[in-house]
């Protein structure tokens, strides 16, 4: 397995180079980012909710096979649930270099503030994470018991392999189902954090979490159908036609309902035609609309291709558009912070002068030659640090994908069912 | 006890005053302003605004406004952000994880982070070496929590504390004393007795971003200017 050994090699220097650059933004503090203070939460925070997000598909795919009992899509439910836990752990990695004082993290833990959507974040996603291990773990235990691994096995010795391959049929189901709100929570409640925020009108909507939800469903699918369609390779893939079709299926399907969202969500910040609505739908139609195209377009394309015969049924049709996808809702995190920060909450209305308004200046936190202490505005591009510490869920998700393919069996084709 | 203040903008000059005695006494890194004052419309401060030769010019000073319904308070996850008994919203700067969660929450802007060492900050911005300015000591309250401290530690946010190093001991907050206009009255409202109750009885005031439900305890007085 050569090809794993490079990956791995990949993986590890990812991991290595974001931790180098954390280690000097921990040094310089986060003046070595590009956020400021009227420009509060940036790339890690995007990138944050975009983890989140790919993290459904693990437990969206092993519960339709239960709930609906879909059995083509049965021998992906170890993928699946194996790119949950990935992910979920991506995401709670990227949280981390966001803190300013992460050596003060535990504070969370020690004092919590039960009214904050952060905390409720952090429990959810820790059950999440909690879950998605167990069901990796018990779909493993028959193989590993075979191979006679000991590592966290030693209880099945006592038991034949009959018994652990039903009480591993049992509990995956039993996880799949548990798992299944919790990955809705995860969504929902992080969308929370933004949503409840009437100081910020882009995100202050009850619309939100049922669309990250939405987002959710289409892209941690994807991400199932991706890592799956790797793992069978092109030579297999007639073989499991039917449970990529699936898969799919759900993805377009959702992304239905997301678009759904997004226009009723639209016309809800602009037909009133409040000021402040209306500079919101100006900074996203103006100066980002090309990231807002991106956010759009991408996944419509996707949509579109996946709901066709002839893409369904093409690994490269269904790889590009896992892709664009992915752009496309990368685009769509980055695009929650833009408009929102970028709307000032304090504007005031000037009636004498026919200002409607005027955004109350914002002090940036930082004195710089030649550039103004107070702003209305601040254009945020990450910095090549931000960028770096960005790789780290990126190096943890192909670290343990990859780690995960070599050492144990999650490919369908090889197993005893 | 529920102390709040009110700023008679009929009064208000826009000189800044304010400003900078609240920047000098909390020993504001370069950058950092917890009080600003602004020209409402103006693309820079002092300069008029209006249509057709009519102009105007009236100012605005705005820092932390006490909310009584404070979202930064709301979305704290580690209950750094508390308001004390005598209403004021305050941050623990040895509790503070510098999510900045309170930033994106607060709806007027005041909320300020340490970017980086505030000692760096100032010798980066060209201070003097070791030139340190603000109250000097630290200020904790009665369960021990610091919330004033001439540096403040990298990586937490601070804002507006009412001066807690002065108010916990009866003093006024720095910039009701720096005002030359008298501008800022402050007070327990509470009190019915208390200048700020009885002008926030009897006088027409205004608060920011009413619309939003944080119930601010700064009331503005405002600018009447009577044309009948
Ligand atoms: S003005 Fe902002 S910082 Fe002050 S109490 Fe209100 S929400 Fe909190
Ligand atoms: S930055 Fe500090 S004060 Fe603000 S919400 Fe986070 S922990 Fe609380």
């Amino acid at each position: 397995m050569k090809k794993s050994n490079i990956l791995l090699g990949l993986a590890g220097s990812l991991i290595l180079i974001s931790l180098v650059a954390w280690g000097y933004q921990i040094y310089n503090g986060l003046i070595v980012t590009n956020m400021r203070n009227s420009f509060s939460w940036g790339l890690y925070i995007a990138t944050f909710a975009f983890f989140v997000g790919v993290a459904a598909g693990g437990l969206i795919v092993s519960s339709t096979v239960y709930l609906f009992n879909i059995e083509k899509l049965k021998p992906f439910t170890r993928i699946a649930s194996l790119s949950a836990f990935a992910s979920i752990l991506g995401a709670g990695a990227m949280i981390l270099p966001d803190m300013g004082r992460v050596d003060r993290i535990w504070n969370i833990f020690v004092y919590p503030n039960f009214r904050s959507p952060l905390v409720w974040d952090v429990i959810v996603i820790s059950a999440y994470l909690l879950i998605t291990f167990l069901s990796v773990y018990v779909q493993l235990l028959p193989d590993r018991k075979k191979e006679g691994s000991r590592f966290l096995n030693g209880w099945t010795k006592a038991h034949s392999q009959e018994e652990v391959e039903a009480f591993s049929k049992k509990w995956s189901k039993r996880i799949a189902l548990v798992g299944l709100p919790v990955a809705i929570l995860i969504h929902t409640v992080t969308a929370l954090i933004f949503a409840t925020q009437a100081s910020r009108g882009w995100w202050n909507t009850a619309v939100l979490p049922p669309d990250f939800v939405s987002v959710a469903v289409a892209s941690g699918t994807a991400l199932v159908l991706v890592i799956a369609l790797l793992a069978v390779g092109k030579e297999q893939f007639d073989q499991h036609k039917g449970a990529f079709q699936i898969m799919a299926l759900i993805v377009a399907g959702s992304l239905v309902v997301h678009f759904f969202f997004v226009s009723v969500d639209l016309i809800i910040h602009g037909w009133w035609g409040s000021t402040e609505a209306k500079e919101i739908l100006s900074l996203i139609f103006g100066h980002y609309r090309y990231l807002y195209a991106t956010e759009l377009l991408f996944p419509a394309f996707t949509m579109v291709l996946f709901f066709t015969e002839k893409g369904k049924r093409s690994y490269r049709v269904l790889m590009i558009g896992s892709v664009l996808l992915f752009i496309g809702v990368f685009a769509h995190r980055l695009m929650l912070m833009f408009p929102a920060f970028n709307a000032i909450p304090l504007s005031l209305s000037i009636p004498g002068a026919g200002i409607e308004s005027w955004a109350y200046p914002v002090a940036l936190g930082q004195l710089q030659e030649g550039m103004p202490v107070f702003v209305s505005s601040w254009a945020y591009t990450p910095t090549l640090v931000e960028y770096g510490v960005t790789l780290l869920p990126f190096g943890l998700v192909l670290f343990v994908v990859t780690a995960a393919l070599k050492m144990y069996n999650f490919l369908p084709q090889k197993r005893s069912m | 006890m529920r102390l709040g203040m009110v700023i008679d903008l009929d009064r208000c000059i826009g000189c800044r005053s304010c400003a900078v005695a609240c920047k000098s006494h909390n020993a504001q890194p370069p950058g950092t302003w917890w009080n600003r004052v602004f020209t409402p419309g103006a693309s820079f401060h002092q300069a008029a605004v209006g249509k057709d030769g009519d102009l105007q010019m009236e100012y605005l000073p705005v820092s932390c406004q006490m909310c009584d319904n404070p979202a930064c308070q709301k979305v704290c996850p580690s209950g750094a952000t508390y308001t004390d008994e005598r209403g004021v919203v305050l941050i623990d700067y040895e509790r503070c994880i510098g999510c900045r969660y309170c930033i994106a929450a607060c709806p007027y802007g005041v909320r300020q982070y340490n970017w980086e060492d505030s000692k760096k900050a100032k010798e980066r911005a060209g201070y003097e070496k070791g030139y340190e300015y603000g109250y000097p000591a630290d200020c904790r309250d009665k369960d021990g929590r610091l919330v004033y401290t001439p540096n403040r530690p990298v990586g937490v946010v601070e804002k507006c504390t009412f001066c807690a190093q002065y108010t916990s001991s009866g003093e006024q907050p720095a910039c009701v004393k720096g005002c030359p206009g008298k501008v800022r009255i402050f007070g327990d409202l509470d009190d019915p007795s208390s200048e700020v109750s009885k002008l926030v009885r009897k006088r027409q005031t205004v608060r920011l971003k009413e619309e939003l439900g944080t119930s601010p305890k700064v009331f503005y007085l405002a600018a009447t200017k009577p044309i009948r």
